[in-house]
């Protein structure tokens, strides 16, 4: 159901009828569906059509707002959410691909205590953004790279995060803090 | 409005949260949980969301647009033409002149670039603007457009441009050794991550506006005018920046839309601009065209250079580039002339990007006195400190401070530059090239006046208040630190709250100015506070160091005492009920004290009460070195910037961490600029063809070596209150042409043209 980028973005492909699903029997309209979906471990129930994206359901319908819209053409990284763990870009992704899914956007990422992912608490640490517009989309996709097996060196994390960009220039901090992450994820 | 208490963020080090240490980003926190709603994030009962059309013409007349399906679209609210959207009167512009014209469209009849609005949707939902937006029909009388700086005349001269003394002239003339040559910068774009949009709510006559803002008080300013409301009446909400780079001081066309339909559906409206359009509907940095001719002596001291500059405009704007800004101050020289032309194309009219002017004027004095070096024989370095300016050259004026001596020193040693063979092509790692190249750069101190609300609190915490804004220059925390310090409070206590314009009111966040500003309004305003506090503790009858013997009492960690540590130490809470106050509050100010209400209200709204960094008896600037590495592939051309140190003199740092990462985020878009970044026009039609976030190529991780910073900054006391000067711009000035000076080093090829793509060297 998945395919790789080079960059380690994950693009989800279409069913294999082609076909997405309504969710609900019950359909109000044919233009709209009733979808459920799981995001950062709640159910949320919304009518949405079939175009809508999942970055715009997020953002537009269930204020998560912390997925951000950069580009909305799968340019710039800033939507990056997880979906079942793997990093995919909401911008390109219709929120009815999703259903039955697990969505993880950055809102979900600390834990229900506050404590932060280690990957959070190093981009504190080493100043790794500025204005903070691309950050969640460059913790999301840092927080996948490391699990990926991709920050085995700074060469790498920089491959491999290649696909997030920001124009505030924060790239060496945030190399700094994946590999502080990644050295204290392994210990 | 935001409010930041710091008590996730602040170390219990006093160190660290004084003026200068490197405190962690006080909005951190909110920024890496994704809590932190940015402008257009704000969650509205019945929004409603506006989509717009682009004119497809660079140059023409709209003869004819066709609503009907659009407008019979599901969920479509209302379809706006220049014909049905409301008449706004014209506003005034940002030095505060009166408008041309008495009334505006922001939909146009008249088309003078690609991508202007013509036409907008609003629909119930985002999705339903988009698809009905798609279904406008425009009928366009085309007429042939100017594409391009080449295609125009030689232009309009700008008187106030030249620069002239000595006789520069004859002086080139008889020069024994001379290097002339013309160096191109492209169409470049600020590509802030966060794009340009807004929500527009009317509540009767009032309206409010998140938008994301480098200046609410001049948006606001531009808001009353187009709609004929008080100033009070506009409200400017701006929590959060997602970068700015200049591009987001200004209220523009698409604003004006929003703001309009939401008066006439009687509805809050959310516009946001799609990638695209951030490339067409407000201006990047215009293209330019220098050139540069040096004459000097057989010991490499310069006798005179002759500077010619050109940058594109629009052709119903205007935007001068200052392109001898750094030409005319970097190197002393008896005799100098610089003239600057602007030629008018269909373009939106061109804005600001980090270090107008003086980042291309940058990249051509110092392209130039590095082929000058060429010519003689010189090491580039050597050749920079033979012609070092004691003095402001142009002004005539001591520098304030100059650090570049020492900046040339720091850099070259921790780069190791006199390891450098001198000869191009003579350095390489097997297959790759390698070139050491050096340039430096400067920004102005832009000064203006600026106030602050500082509030003490019965509980012993502190707010501070101002309508500036941060976009990740770090003002919350700085703030935080100045108001700390000067108040005797931990951290911790403080509170900043900042982007709304209700709040004290400050003037535009541009040209590295705002630190300096602001960290004096604070430093000000918290001192009237303190001194209030301290009055009170003295004189108050109720008060426990009343009756005491001394002048003054020191607050510090909360606490507060009498110098000689000999009377009793309350806490400020204490003291304070004690005293039954619920708060002491000051509004600080650094606006003389002759300014009219008008003058304030100008200095605010305007730039006109700007002060000139050569007023009095010092020139103030910012200085760096930037010492480059390049890796040139000899058979495909490709370059690759494989180390960067740059030291630099902002002067005094308020938080090095903060400023640190400003410097590096302004080299990275400087190794941007020299090497990927150009918006390419399309000379049929005059459309930019790659305005989109991968044609127009950012700088990716993948592109961005280890960069070293190094701060050679002492206090200087004629910039600012605290001493520092401007950070945010410094960095990616001398970027460019230090790497192009890399690159003939490393090749024996000269590129003068932005940006050095492979085609240019192989």
């Amino acid at each position: 159901m998945t395919s790789q980028t080079h960059t380690g973005q994950t693009i989800i492909d279409p069913p294999e009828d082609g076909h997405f699903r309504n969710g609900s029997t019950n359909q109000p309209s044919p233009t709209t569906l009733s979808l459920h979906l799981t995001i950062n471990g709640r159910d949320h129930a919304l009518e949405v059509e079939p175009r809508v994206t999942l970055l715009d359901a997020l953002r537009e319908r269930l204020a998560l707002t912390g997925t951000k819209k950069g580009c909305d053409q799968g340019q710039c990284g800033a939507c990056t959410v997880h979906v079942d763990g793997e990093r995919v870009l909401a911008c390109l992704t219709l929120a009815a691909q999703v259903e039955g899914r697990s969505i993880t956007t950055i809102e979900g990422l600390a834990d229900e205590d506050g404590t932060l992912n280690a990957v959070q608490a190093a981009f504190l640490e080493q100043d790794a953004f500025q204005c903070g517009y691309c950050t969640p989309g460059q913790i999301m996709s840092a927080v996948a790279c490391i699990r990926e097996g991709h920050a085995g060196s700074d060469e790498e994390i920089r491959e491999y995060m290649a696909g997030n960009l920001c124009r505030c220039g924060a790239y060496p901090h945030i190399v700094a803090a994946v590999r502080q992450a990644a050295k204290e994820l392994r210990s | 409005m935001t409010v930041h208490d710091m008590k996730h963020a602040a170390s219990d080090s006093a160190r660290l949260e004084a003026v200068g240490g490197r405190l962690s980003r006080v909005d951190g926190p909110a920024k890496i949980t994704g809590a932190a709603k940015y402008a257009f994030e704000q969650q509205l009962e019945g929004l409603a969301h506006a989509v717009l059309v682009g004119a497809t013409i660079a140059a023409g007349k709209v003869t004819a647009i066709d609503t009907r399906a659009a407008e019979t679209a599901p969920g479509v609210l209302a379809v706006l033409t220049p014909g049905s959207i409301m008449e706004l009167k014209g506003a005034s512009d940002w030095f505060g002149r009166p408008p041309a014209e008495e009334t505006y469209c922001p939909l146009v009849r008249e088309v003078t670039f690609s991508g202007q609005h013509v036409a907008a949707v609003v629909a119930e939902t985002f999705e339903q603007a988009v698809a009905a937006a798609a279904l406008v029909k425009v009928w366009y009388d085309e007429t042939p457009a100017i594409v391009d700086l080449s295609d125009g005349s030689d232009g309009i001269p700008i008187d106030a441009m030249t620069k002239e003394w000595g006789d520069a002239q004859a002086a080139f003339a008889a020069a024994p050794v001379r290097v002339c040559a013309a160096y191109n910068t492209p169409r470049e774009f600020q590509a802030a991550m966060e794009p340009h949009g807004l929500i527009a709510r009317w509540e009767g006559d009032a309206l409010t506006i998140w938008e994301p803002s480098q200046w609410l008080d001049g948006m606001a300013r531009t808001y009353a005018e187009w709609f004929g409301v008080p100033f009070e009446n506009v409200r400017l909400v701006s929590p959060y920046i997602g970068g700015g780079f200049g591009s987001k001081a200004l209220a523009l066309a698409h604003s004006a839309v929003a703001a309009a339909a939401a008066k006439m559906l009687g509805r809050p409206v959310k516009l946001v601009l799609n990638r695209p359009q951030n490339f067409t509907s407000y201006g990047g940095r215009a293209a330019t065209r220098q050139t540069v001719a040096i004459g000097a002596d057989r010991e490499g001291r310069i006798q005179s250079i002759v500077h010619r500059g050109v940058n594109e405009t629009a052709v119903d704007g205007m935007w001068v580039e200052p392109l001898g800004s750094v030409t005319s101050i970097m190197y002393a020289t008896p005799n100098f002339s610089s003239k600057q032309n602007v030629v008018r194309v269909n373009t939106v009219v061109p804005g600001a990007k980090r270090a107008p002017g003086e980042n291309p004027s940058a990249f051509g004095i110092e392209c130039a006195i590095d082929e000058l070096a060429y010519e003689l024989g010189i090491d580039p370095l050597e050749m920079r400190l033979i012609n070092y300016a004691e003095q402001d050259p142009e002004a005539k004026k001591a520098w304030s401070t100059r650090q570049l001596r020492e900046a040339f020193a720091a850099g070259a040693e921790a780069f190791g530059w006199a390891k450098r063979s001198p000869a191009p092509r003579s350095m390489r790692d097997g297959h790759q090239l390698i070139g050491w190249g050096v340039a430096a750069g400067t920004y102005p101190v832009r000064r203006a006046y600026g106030e602050a609300m500082v509030k003490l609190l019965a509980d012993g915490s502190a707010e501070v208040e101002s309508s500036s804004i941060d976009m990740g220059q770090g003002t919350y925390t700085i703030l935080a630190q100045t108001a700390a310090e000067t108040l005797g409070v931990p951290v911790k206590q403080v509170s900043v709250k900042l982007g709304d314009s209700r709040l004290a009111r400050a003037g535009v966040t541009g040209g590295s100015r705002l630190a300096g500003v602001m960290t004096g309004a604070v430093y000000k305003a918290a001192g009237q506070a303190l001194d209030e506090l301290i009055g009170l503790a003295l004189s108050d009858p109720r008060s426990p160091f009343h009756g005491l013997q001394a002048n003054t009492l020191v607050v510090k960690d909360g606490r507060i005492a009498s110098p000689r540590g000999d009377g009793p130490e309350i806490s400020i809470p204490e003291l304070m009920g004690t005293l039954g106050r619920e708060k002491i509050e000051a509004k600080g100010d650094t606006v003389p004290a002759s300014f009219t209400p008008q003058q304030r209200y100008n200095n605010y709204t305007t730039i006109a009460t700007a002060i000139p960094h050569t007023e009095g008896d010092y020139s103030r600037h910012s200085w760096c070195a930037h010492f480059v590495e390049v890796r040139v592939d000899e058979d495909f051309g490709t370059v690759r910037v494989s180390r960067v140190v740059s030291a630099l003199d902002s002067g005094r740092l308020y938080n090095p961490k903060l400023a640190e990462s400003q410097w590096k985020g302004g080299i990275i878009m400087g190794i941007g600029q020299a090497l990927l970044e150009e918006g390419i026009v399309d000379r049929r039609h005059g459309r930019i063809v790659n305005g989109n976030l991968a044609d127009y190529m950012l700088p990716t991780n993948a592109d961005i070596p280890d960069i070293q910073t190094i701060s050679v900054g002492i206090p200087d006391p004629h910039s600012s209150a605290l001493g520092g000067k401007g950070v945010g711009e410094l960095g990616i000035v001398g970027v460019a042409p230090a790497i192009a000076n890399a690159v003939f080093h490393a090749t024996g090829k000269r590129v003068r043209d932005l940006p050095i793509t492979l085609e240019k060297l192989i």
